[in-house]
């Protein structure tokens, strides 16, 4: 009996939640100008097709947008992946003095989020010409101190014996780093690295601050623009929004167990 | 004695090392400087920048003048910045509590054995991985006062015509439940790997003793996940009062000003009217708060600890 309440409840909540994906879906793909409301509308699958994809991808720069969100995707986290874990490995496995202080001022980078210095990261990237440049988007991505915390956890589990007994096979310090600790530390670095590839996937305000011509835009801040469209179409608006939301669904349904992991990681142990 | 012996030998060879500490030092820092360079361009840099920019008239052209402290004279004599402060907190008000009950819910029925467990749980979590354009994009429809699928299926059930998001009771209600339904997912995930860290044999040894579910909840569950709701109430109050993206696309901060927040606010002073330095200042303001509260927060759980 309570079984049987529990499994109805929880696959009623799951439809609930989503409902608005495939609400959105259904519209995209009805004829222009129709809309899901009523449940007739809801069943009826007759007009069903792809033209308003087709549509958005001719009349608007969407698949540029995408284009420019996985490349600015990979590289952050590519980059930010390497770079978080050779200071983890420093923090971790090398013992110098000075090593509270930088652990500390690395840390503090938790303390005060992108939103609270908008205005002078705009002011610097204005200097450095980086504005309307994709870099604008990527270098600032580079700056989460999360990756470091949570690869030197794992770090500190690799044992000292396995760094000696490189350090008997004549490796040095980058050694070390490259042949023991990345290849042991690799699951922890793929759920790092899915966590930064959404961030940047998602990342908004400051893409929509920092990125002024359509071409260079991404995804998730060149949606909005069609809102100020009026000719855009309810249809053609979820459409893009598909085309927007498709790739981090397939990428979470693939790695959901890596991502789950991650997510986990970043709030229990960090 | 031996120890002694041993311990002497170490202090010898650290001695003979100390010529190398100043190289070993460079070296390891030598590892850090890859992501210092950017954290310090793009981080400490504008920290400090901000704080220099707050105490001038500041253009998109750049510097015009020093006023020392007038910018936060300024944000203090304006009635607009206490209703937008407001808005956020207000907002965290109702955001925090939902989203931490509806996670803890989700992630204790996830925690049953229930069909096709996987599979709802992703259904459950999914939306945290779509980006804020597409779930207000989605939403803003949704809530459509005429065609919205919300007002229709709330029809079914006999309510009237709701005017979600120009309805100034209801708008705070709407953004809640989409943020509510974005991000409940990060919670459950934080909550399920805190459920698994409670030993069974607790929830064994409670049935023994004839413990009811309520009780079993009470005295082992909640205490069990009282770290994990530390840190989720901690995020959960951060990334309520960061609210932008979700007004910017649904609401533009309306209908009138009613759901302007504190970031939104930031947003028009600086890049709308083009006043870099009094954005600033507000930005320093605004910044301080939460670290306040994110210092209050750490004070209070941390007694609870002791």
């Amino acid at each position: 009996m309570k079984r049987w309440f529990l499994n109805i409840a929880a696959a009623l909540l799951a439809l609930l939640f989503v409902f608005p994906l495939v609400w959105m879906l259904l519209v995209s793909l009805k004829p222009d100008g129709t809309t899901v409301y009523s449940l007739s509308d809801w069943v009826d699958w007759s007009g069903l097709n792809a033209d308003n994809y087709a549509k958005v991808i001719r009349d608007s720069q969407i698949l540029r947008w995408t284009w420019n969100s996985v490349v600015i995707g990979f590289l952050t986290t590519i980059i930010a992946v390497l770079f978080s874990s050779l200071a983890a490995f420093s923090f971790s496995k090398l013992p110098f003095k000075t090593r509270g202080i930088f652990f500390v001022l690395i840390a503090s980078g938790l303390l005060i989020p992108t939103e609270a210095i908008l205005i002078p990261l705009y002011e610097t990237a204005l200097h450095l010409k980086l504005i309307d440049n994709i870099w604008a988007i990527i270098l600032p991505g580079l700056t989460n101190p999360i990756g470091i915390l949570l690869l030197k956890q794992f770090m500190d589990g690799v044992p000292r014996d396995y760094l000696e007994a490189a350090q008997i096979d004549g490796s040095r310090s980058f050694g070390l780093w490259w042949r023991v600790c990345l290849p042991l530390t690799r699951s922890a670095m793929i759920s790092v690295g899915i966590f930064y590839f959404i961030l940047s996937w998602n990342n908004f305000l400051w893409p929509y601050l920092s990125i002024t011509s359509a071409e260079n835009m991404i995804l998730s801040a060149g949606l909005p623009t069609f809102l100020s469209n009026n000719t855009m179409s309810l249809n053609l608006i979820m459409a893009a929004s598909a085309i927007a939301a498709i790739p981090t669904i397939l990428v979470f349904v693939l790695l959901q167990r890596h991502i789950v992991q991650g997510v986990s990681m970043s709030g229990v142990k960090g | 004695m031996e120890t002694q012996i041993t311990g002497r030998k170490a202090s010898v060879a650290l001695r003979r090392r100390e010529p190398l500490r100043l190289r070993t030092e460079l070296k390891a820092v030598l590892y850090l400087i890859p992501f210092l360079i950017p954290f310090a361009v793009f981080y400490l840099w504008p920290v400090c920048r901000g704080i220099w920019m707050s105490l001038h008239v500041w253009g998109i052209r750049g510097m015009e003048k020093y006023v020392g402290i007038a910018n936060y004279d300024k944000i203090f004599n304006n009635p607009d910045f206490y209703v937008y402060l407001w808005h956020s907190f207000y907002f965290v008000l109702l955001c925090t509590p939902t989203v931490i009950a509806l996670g803890l819910v989700l992630a204790l029925l996830i925690n049953e054995r229930i069909w096709f467990r996987t599979a709802i749980r992703s259904a459950f979590f999914l939306p945290y991985v779509l980006s804020v354009s597409v779930i207000s994009f989605i939403w803003l429809h949704l809530f459509d006062a005429k065609n919205g699928p919300v007002n229709a299926l709330l029809g079914l059930l006999g309510a009237g015509e709701l005017n979600w998001l120009t309805d100034r009771g209801l708008v705070w209600w709407a953004i809640t439940i989409v943020t509510d339904w974005w991000t409940v997912g990060f919670v459950m995930v934080l909550f399920l790997a805190g459920l698994q860290e409670i030993p069974p044999d607790h929830y064994e040894a409670a049935k023994i003793d004839g413990a009811g579910a309520w009780q079993r909840f009470r005295h082992i569950t909640m205490p069990g996940l009282s770290s994990v709701m530390k840190i989720q109430i901690f995020y959960q109050v951060i990334a309520s009062l960061k609210l932008f993206g979700q007004v910017q696309i649904m609401t533009g901060g309306g209908p009138g000003d009613s759901t302007n927040t504190m970031i939104r606010y930031i947003y028009v002073t600086g890049f709308k009217k083009d006043m870099f330095g009094l954005a600033s200042a507000q930005s320093i303001v605004f910044c301080v708060i939460m670290l306040m509260i994110a210092a209050i927060q750490f004070k209070l759980t941390d007694r609870k600890d002791g």
